[in-house]
């Protein structure tokens, strides 16, 4: 059949054999352009994706170590005495208070649980105050560490009087959830 | 309509466009040439003999040869151009091969002292191999018209006994035709059962046109077939990425399989990492606590008084930056050193950013040893 073909093709005329070359030429061309392209996404999902599954394969198999870890980080702690996150809220508020912090900003809670065990998180702002009230409320938290404990701390001088301090902080408590 | 392409495929490919030639219109002669010429050499000795044996020079002369390497003579045949119409010879820009009827049956491979009778409507000839593949004696005589079957017989005899003796003698009654190619290094000619193979190199001698033309001619089908190549390329490469777009439709189905079970696994393993975050920050907060107070401490009891803290933050566990200035640039690098020589100091790095209004603003990172950090004591208490 390539034989009645090619003797089919050989006895057109040059224009109608270059014609035909020419369109088959652009055929390939586009056509590769466009499988080149759709390879090269293929080739890029496959990557990405085989590196999640990779990714997923290592938690995975790391699952009972991570459980194992939380469970040991979590006996450190004595249930009865973990906090909650109101429980967070009223204590830090009671201790800034009782330190002398005024113009105090408290945030939202933030939880993040397992169902077995919480951390509870909120932002607290103190502005115009002193190092000495900072330090009383600072020495507060630390006597209830590790329940309530400090995870981010930041101080500035204020911009309208710079003997004052306005201080950022950010404190957590753990909560063992009682069944 | 869809049919007749079919039908043409399935016919083979047509025999190649060949234009036979009568014999009466050539004078043939069979000419020695020199043992172990090459055929370059050959074409110059054919040239000299039939310039030799025309009463016309070569340039008004349509010739041809056939001549078998190793052979010691070859067959030449020539005719006088104006012995063609402009119209017969502008038919042959169209063929492939322009010979003459005997010429075609020069493939054949013949036992000696055979001869060969090709019986036209017009002409009888005779070609005689006495031995070897070259024929010794090509005669064509004119048949007349309503010529008579005693006739025809008598001329037959008469052109026998002309070439010489025959041991064989083969009878063609029907005119030698191209046959479907099965490759392009030969072309076949059948008559009834007699069959001829011509290679390419003896159908380019054999081949009665300009030496020009056929060059030109060569060349036009060398292009044709490059041409017919690339379409072929094209073709082969359509395959293949016909075939490259099933693996990747077959790839996207495996893909869609995996990205599947990384969706299922999605869920599970973020409760994971959670549990993970939940693990370090628990782990932090019972053994591991931020000393902010303790690090602000450190770093000013050597300030230096030039310099004004600005800003202090935490990053990580033993970390401090500390934004600052001071009008009196060299006391940076006094302050690095001093806090570099500090046992609770692991590493001190500056940051100028630049100076402004006799102000130098500058960034203090300070990584402390972890167990070097100590809680202040609380404050006695009132």
């Amino acid at each position: 059949m390539i034989r009645t073909l090619r003797a089919l093709f050989l006895a057109r005329l040059f224009r109608e054999k270059l014609l035909l070359t020419g369109l088959a030429v652009i055929c390939v061309l586009v056509w590769f352009s466009s499988l080149a392209g759709q390879g090269a996404r293929f080739v890029h999902n496959v990557y990405v994706t085989t590196a999640a599954l990779r990714d997923q394969t290592l938690w995975l198999a790391n699952r009972a170590a991570i459980d194992t870890a939380a469970q040991t980080a979590a006996s450190r702690l004595e249930a009865s005495r973990t906090i909650d996150s109101i429980h967070l809220l009223s204590e830090v508020q009671a201790m800034a208070t009782e330190a002398g912090l005024r113009n105090v900003n408290i945030g939202d809670t933030q939880d993040v649980s397992n169902g077995q065990f919480a951390v509870h998180t909120l932002m607290l702002t103190a502005t115009k105050t002193d190092w000495a009230t900072i330090t009383a409320f600072y020495v507060a938290l630390r006597q209830r560490s590790p329940y309530i404990g400090i995870e981010q701390f930041g101080l500035l001088a204020d911009k309208g009087n710079p003997s004052l301090l306005n201080a950022n902080l950010r404190i957590s408590s753990v909560e063992i959830v009682r069944n | 309509m869809c049919a007749s392409p079919l039908r043409l495929l399935r016919a083979g490919p047509p025999p190649p466009r060949v234009a036979i030639l009568s014999d009466a219109l050539f004078f043939t002669r069979a000419v020695p040439i020199a043992p172990g010429s090459s055929a370059p050499e050959v074409v110059g000795q054919v040239e000299l003999a039939v310039e030799a044996l025309a009463p016309f020079p070569l340039a008004q002369l349509y010739y041809g040869y056939f001549w078998s390497p190793g052979s010691e003579r070859a067959l030449v045949y020539a005719s006088y151009r104006r012995r063609f119409t402009a119209e017969q010879t502008a038919a042959w820009s169209g063929v492939e091969w322009v010979l003459p009827a005997f010429a075609t049956l020069l493939g054949a491979e013949m036992a000696p002292a055979t001869t060969v009778l090709l019986a036209t409507d017009l002409t009888l000839t005779a070609i005689h191999w006495a031995g070897g593949p070259v024929p010794t004696v090509v005669l064509t005589r004119l048949l007349p018209p309503e010529v008579t079957a005693e006739a025809r017989l008598a001329l037959r005899d008469e052109l026998l006994r002309a070439v010489g003796e025959s041991r064989t003698i083969v009878d063609l009654t029907e005119p030698p035709l191209p046959q479907p190619a099965r490759t392009d290094r030969e072309v076949v000619f059948a008559s009834g059962e007699f069959r001829s193979r011509l290679p390419l190199s003896a159908l380019t001698t054999l081949d009665v046109r300009d030496r020009g033309d056929l060059a030109a001619a060569r060349r036009a089908r060398a292009r044709d077939v490059f041409l017919w190549r690339i379409l072929m390329g094209s073709a082969a490469a359509c395959a293949l990425l016909l075939l490259c777009e099933l693996a990747l439709a077959g790839g996207g189905l495996w893909q869609k399989a995996r990205l599947l079970k990384v969706n299922a696994q999605s869920p599970v393993v973020g409760r994971i990492m959670q549990e993970q975050e939940l693990a370090n920050r628990i782990t932090e907060l019972s053994t591991r606590r931020l000393l902010p107070l303790e690090m602000i401490s450190i770093v000013a009891s050597k300030k230096p008084p030039a310099i004004q803290f600005l800003r202090a933050t935490t990053s990580g566990l033993v970390t401090l930056n500390v934004d600052a200035q001071t009008n009196n640039a060299a006391e940076i690098g006094t302050f690095k050193t001093a806090l570099e020589a500090l046992p609770e100091c692991e590493r001190v790095e500056v940051h100028l950013q630049g100076s402004r209004d006799s102000l130098t603003p500058f960034t203090l990172t300070v990584t402390f040893r972890p167990t070097a950090l100590k809680p202040m004591a609380p404050p006695p208490a009132s």
